[in-house]
């Protein structure tokens, strides 16, 4: 996280991680479309080549809270093909949260366990402790044949500690769901470290119910 | 972490891909076209400022209203200090700063992923709504003529405030938008940049890993040929009293043996000597495998090497029924390299040659001028190429021959065609790589042709002195 005093500006970088061709790309473009204009900004695709992101994309987020903090969300997705791991590694750097994507199909079990692996040397190459990084796991594609069961997924969630989410990214189900969630977890554990409570009058329930609020979640359910 | 490891890449802010100073991104000349068109579509004079307060891009005249108040010294003092609270406005969002004149700018911030990184100034425009000169401005100085001010508001743009509203978002649009692209290309430069780097950090650490690993592997070989040497040396000193005292019983010193002692004692002696042989070989193998073994270089001839070879071995080979052959070119030049060891190579050869030579076989031995060619190609060939005179010795025999897949490891140290042959014909499997590493160490060549049933032809190839 970087803290802007003088700006009265904090920056959260959130990376979407996880094995070729999961939907991290594709979770981007649904927060970017269900989310107001005035809060996301333009969605950013750094080098393609046949639609696979050869570097990262990069989605901006922004949040005023009542106490006049501008809260700067950034979200980068890294390449998932296995040779790109010097920019997944760069990608990483300084994250204060992680969201892995994982293709729900049984077919990729192998790919996700790579990725995931993958994922845990690379926090720990950029000095990052993945036994205490906010971490949230998601099952996307869960519209598609030949998939891991709901049963079996929840009954394997309860032995990890993370938060999973199931989501079918393409249609935007599920994806603000795993968003919060990982804003949540990271908020969280960036509390503890910095007290940003203490420090800018950031309440961590209150800001947490705003940012909902604005993704239009709670405003939902209070119609 | 290790010392050598090269620096991770600087702080290029990928981290955060944010732009740290808005002129380091954009392309200023885009923004002066950008700031130039809407001068000529509106008339409105338009400027870029960075955070910084750096003015990046400016396309303006200067109104004919602020000519005029120039030439008054109330008026120019007037005009100026209302011009820099516009230049100096920091708004969080659009303003209107209104000047002397009456005439209003429009000053915006640029807001470029939820961060302030600069503001656009356009104007001064007059507001449409604005139908009155404004009374400071008459007042301002005491010799202003009303006149002249009529007609130099007249020529100063008028734009209603819904028109501005939109001439505004168009600008910010339009800035925004040449921003962003900037934006992509730095960071895609960036982490071009970034990803080579790192790609080569991790490349240097695995050269880094092999390398250690190849230096251990290099200190392993030489405690091994180390070994091999002492270990050699240590087992040829009892081994020469053995067939020292062996010879002595044999020839009667210690008293006359009985027919059954004798022959006893001359198997030890032999098998004595056949494992000094084997010791020896031991030996020189090490030596040079650990480039110990010196090799002297002088003019050798090379009709008199072939002919003492063959002669040393007419003896045996006659014994078994086998016709030996020498054929030498007339008028060769000398050969450059070591006698003794060159002698070694032949002797080797030779021995093969004999041994697995059936009854009324031949071996003959030869030699010809010959050319060396290091089989250099591609660029400067010509030079590099060039092939240097040689003299190619040739042990051929018409004996049991080897199959073709077996020739490109008989040079292989312990390496045997068929490992029951040692049973039958002796030898250690040390004699040709013995024989490649002499030919090598005198930067020869050796080749070899065999046909199973045929025979064998060995041909080794030894720089002759040069000029003659």
């Amino acid at each position: 996280m970087q803290i802007d005093f003088q700006a009265r500006e904090l920056t959260v970088k959130l990376v979407y991680y996880g094995p070729a061709l999961s939907g991290k790309t594709t979770n981007l473009q649904a927060i970017h479309k269900l989310v107001t204009p005035d809060t996301a900004g333009r969605l950013m695709t750094l080098e393609t080549r046949d639609d696979r992101t050869l570097f990262f994309d990069l989605l901006p987020l922004t949040f005023s809270s009542g106490s006049g903090i501008q809260v700067r969300f950034k979200l980068f997705t890294v390449p998932g093909q296995v040779i790109h791991n010097a920019t997944r590694r760069l990608v990483l750097q300084g994250a204060d949260g992680t969201a892995f994507i994982a293709d729900s199909q049984v077919a990729e079990t192998r790919a996700n366990q790579q990725a995931f692996l993958n994922m845990q040397e690379n926090l720990r190459e950029n000095g990052l402790d993945p036994t205490s990084h906010p971490l949230v796991i998601q099952f996307n594609k869960r519209d598609l044949p030949g998939i891991r069961t709901d049963e079996e997924i929840d009954r394997l969630a309860e032995r990890g500690s993370e938060p999973v989410f199931k989501a079918v990214a393409i249609r935007g189900v599920g994806v603000i769901e795993t968003f919060l969630g990982l804003t949540d977890l990271t908020w969280r554990a960036l509390e503890e470290k910095h007290s940003l409570h203490e420090k800018f009058g950031l309440d961590p329930d209150e800001f947490l119910r705003d940012v909902r609020v604005r993704l239009g979640i709670e405003g939902r359910a209070a119609e | 972490m290790n010392e050598s490891r090269p620096a991770p890449a600087p702080a290029l802010d990928i981290a955060l891909g944010d732009i740290t100073r808005l002129d380091e991104v954009v392309d200023r000349e885009a923004l002066r076209d950008v700031c130039r068109s809407f001068f000529e579509l509106f008339g409105l004079s338009a400027r870029v400022f960075s955070s910084e307060g750096t003015l990046l891009a400016d396309a303006h005249e200067e109104p004919a209203i602020h000519a005029y108040l120039r030439t008054l010294p109330r008026g120019r003092q007037l005009l100026d200090q209302s011009v820099d609270a516009v230049v100096r406005a920091h708004p969080e969002k659009r303003t209107q700063l209104s000047e002397l004149t009456g005439a209003v700018y429009d000053v915006v911030p640029l807001v470029y992923q939820g961060r302030r990184v600069g503001r656009f100034v356009l104007g001064p425009y007059l507001p449409a709504e604005l139908k009155e000169v404004p009374r400071a401005l008459l007042k301002s100085d005491p010799g202003i003529d009303k006149e002249k001010v009529r007609t130099a508001l007249a020529s100063m743009p008028r734009v209603r405030e819904a028109t501005a509203e939109k001439i505004v978002a168009h600008m910010n649009g339009i800035i925004d938008l040449l921003l962003f692209s900037s934006h992509r290309a730095h960071l895609t430069s960036e982490m071009h940049v970034a990803s080579v780097r790192e790609s080569y950090r991790e490349l240097a650490e695995k050269t880094a890993k092999l390398q250690a690993a190849y230096e251990r592997l290099k200190e392993l070989d030489r405690l091994k040929s180390n070994f091999l040497a002492t270990v050699s040396h240590e087992l040829r000193t009892p081994l020469t009293s053995i067939i020292g005292y062996s010879e002595m019983l044999e020839s009667g010193i210690a008293g006359d043996l009985g027919a059954e002692q004798k022959e006893f004692v001359e198997t030890i002696h032999a098998k004595g000597d056949q494992l000094l042989a084997l010791i020896t070989s031991l030996l020189d193998l090490s030596k040079l495998e650990q480039g110990a073994m010196k090799v002297e270089a002088e003019p050798v001839e090379p009709r008199a090497i072939v002919e003492d070879i063959a002669k040393t071995f007419t003896p045996a080979a006659h014994k078994k029924g086998i016709e030996v052959v020498v054929e030498v070119e007339e008028g060769l030049p000398r050969v450059m390299g070591d006698p003794i060891r060159i002698k070694q190579v032949l002797s080797n050869l030779a021995e093969n040659a004999v041994k697995f030579t059936p009854q009324g076989g031949t071996v003959r031995f030869g030699a010809k001028a010959a050319e060396l060619d290091d089989g250099a190609s591609g660029l400067g060939a010509v030079l590099m190429a060039a092939p240097r005179r040689a003299i190619a010795f040739t042990v051929r025999d018409s004996g049991i021959g080897m199959p073709r897949e077996e020739l490109p490891r008989i040079f292989d140290a312990f390496y045997q065609v068929d490992g029951s042959s040692t049973r039958e014909h002796g030898g250690t499997g040390l004699g040709l790589s013995i024989v490649k590493r002499l030919v090598d160490a005198h930067e020869g060549s050796i080749e070899v042709e065999s046909f199973v049933g045929e025979g064998t032809r060995f041909v080794v190839t030894l720089p002759s002195v040069e000029g003659e």
